[in-house]
């Protein structure tokens, strides 16, 4: 029996070991792959310059800014959205109704994204090019719009969850003090769960930043850099997939293992200032 | 049916019965409780003590699937009111139907901010009053000289005999003429145990209390009257 434990205990180090180590691998791989682009020195030029290849420009810097103003507008969109929500489904809500809301929330997190992706195009580019005379309507306003419907789901989900984890005899204490559902919200609950709310935002963010397809579909693609969210605008990662499509071993093929070490530490540094904020925040109480 | 006029009854309960998902828990049980006493409800678990207890405060209504029977009336402020009426507020009647748990429960916060919690929950502003109600009632509940160098602390770094007092002292800062205890003493020690029935015993010239109990020593010491939920 304890020989059993002892395997079962090791086969979960050693999974555990292997998807961290996984992280760090594809690192590696990166740079491997873009070694080239360090050997010469332009790493840094393809950060800041333009893309223009048929100047032999490979720059990624348009890409940078499109990807930076989608993320963050739509988790603009998405965290008040799905912070109400969720207040609706586990605190406002009869029984019933939240468990109803739930239940479509969560058959919303398995919809593909290619599914928003056609509404978008169908339904809320016409929309927003009527409504803000904007063009094509395919915009940085668009798909962060239609980014943040993807993304919010999961932070629903997230906070209702943590929202719902909140020990009874607090909940109980509040009530029988004759607190109201809001009361309850904003002494307890909320203080209680921001370490929930924090893990939405960060897994949410990260799911914005790694999602392809919204923003191919619907962004505009355009490379250069955007004045203002109603003009198109390219992603690091539907850059990727444009030019990944096109052609391989080249130079310009080349440069997008560049898009992925900046997404990759991207995405690293965003957690690490969320997670530093959280941190602040617990201090300062 | 006559009005309740009983002149020292502070409730009249009649024909209660209390269902659970269609599983009945209490049948149509009538009670009169007089004002200013402890009044024991005894019985072996799973009886539907802490559900009959839940009855006078509205509470069992944050249970899902659950459904009451019959009629409850309390003498608030002198008026015989039926709780159950929409006309009711929930706040006005939690305040003066106070309830104490079986584990304390102190909020994540300090031990002044718990104390304080319920006025802040009300919206009262003036701090010197906040200050002086809150020292009032832990001098009340025996805390004071334990916890007035210490306000600050976590509520929850307490022991639990002084937890449950806080609770105790809690509840009391409105003043509730009617406390309910769902054994308040049963995660206790017996020393603990022993100061919050003195409490309890002091507390009743100005509140009328419901308590459950586990134990008929307890019930013999301090109760006036006493009722068995027994098997149904």
């Amino acid at each position: 029996m304890i020989n059993t434990g002892k395997f079962i205990e090791k086969s979960f180090f050693i999974a555990a070991i292997f998807s961290a180590a996984l992280t760090f691998i594809i690192f590696v791989f990166m740079i491997f792959l873009s070694l080239p682009l360090f050997k010469g020195g332009l790493f840094f030029n393809i950060l800041g310059n333009p893309w223009k290849p048929e100047h032999g420009i490979f720059g990624v810097y348009p890409m940078l800014i499109g990807t930076v103003l989608i993320v963050l507008l739509s988790l603009c969109w998405a965290f008040p959205l799905s912070l109400g929500s969720s207040v609706l489904i586990s605190v406002i809500a009869p029984p019933r109704f939240s468990k109803l809301l739930k239940k479509i929330v969560q058959m919303m997190t398995g919809i593909p994204t290619v599914i928003y992706g056609f509404v978008g195009v169908f339904l809320l580019v016409p929309f927003i090019r009527e409504m803000f005379n904007a063009g094509s309507g395919m915009n940085i306003l668009t798909a962060s719009l239609m980014l943040a419907m993807v993304i919010s789901p999961t932070m629903i989900i997230i906070f209702t969850d943590s929202f719902e984890n909140i020990p009874q005899a607090y909940s109980d204490a509040i009530d029988a003090l004759g607190g109201s559902a809001i009361q309850k919200l904003i002494y307890v609950i909320l203080p209680c769960s921001w370490k929930g709310i924090l893990t939405g935002l960060i897994l949410s963010l990260g799911r914005a930043m790694g999602d392809t397809l919204i923003a191919l579909m619907i962004a505009g693609n355009a490379v250069a850099v955007p004045d203002s969210i109603f003009e198109s605008a390219r992603t690091l990662t539907s850059h990727i997939a444009l030019v990944i499509a096109a052609d391989f071993d080249s130079i310009e093929f080349r440069s997008i293992f560049t898009c992925g070490i900046v997404l990759y530490m991207f995405t690293t540094i965003l957690i690490l200032l969320v997670r530093f904020l959280g941190r602040m925040s617990l201090k300062n109480k | 049916m006559k009005e309740p006029n009983s002149e020292n009854n502070i409730i009249k309960a009649t024909n209660i019965s209390f269902y659970y998902n269609k599983k009945i828990v209490l049948k149509e049980i009538s009670v009169e409780i007089p004002e200013c006493s402890i009044f024991a409800v005894v019985g072996p678990s799973g009886q539907g003590k802490t559900t009959f207890l839940k009855i006078f405060n509205r509470l069992w209504e944050t249970i899902p699937y659950a459904r009451l029977e019959g009629e409850v009336n309390i003498r608030l402020n002198g008026k015989w009111i039926n709780i159950y009426e929409k006309s009711v507020s929930l706040p006005f009647l939690r305040r003066s139907v106070g309830m104490i748990f079986q584990t304390p429960n102190p909020l994540p916060m300090s031990i002044f901010k718990n104390v304080a919690f319920p006025l802040k929950l009300s919206g009262y502003k003036d701090k010197l009053l906040i200050e002086k109600k809150v020292e009032d009632v832990l001098k009340k509940v025996y805390l004071w000289n334990e916890v007035k160098n210490r306000l600050v602390d976590d509520a929850r770094s307490l022991s639990g005999g002084q937890q449950q007092r806080l609770c105790i002292a809690r509840a009391l800062i409105f003043e509730p003429e009617i406390l309910l205890m769902d054994e308040p003493t049963s995660f206790l020690d017996a020393k603990s145990g022993r100061i919050i029935e003195t409490l309890l015993l002091s507390l009743k010239d100005r509140c009328t209390i419901l308590l459950i109990s586990h134990s008929m020593e307890q019930v013999k010491r301090i109760a006036d009257l006493t009722m068995e939920l027994s098997i149904i």
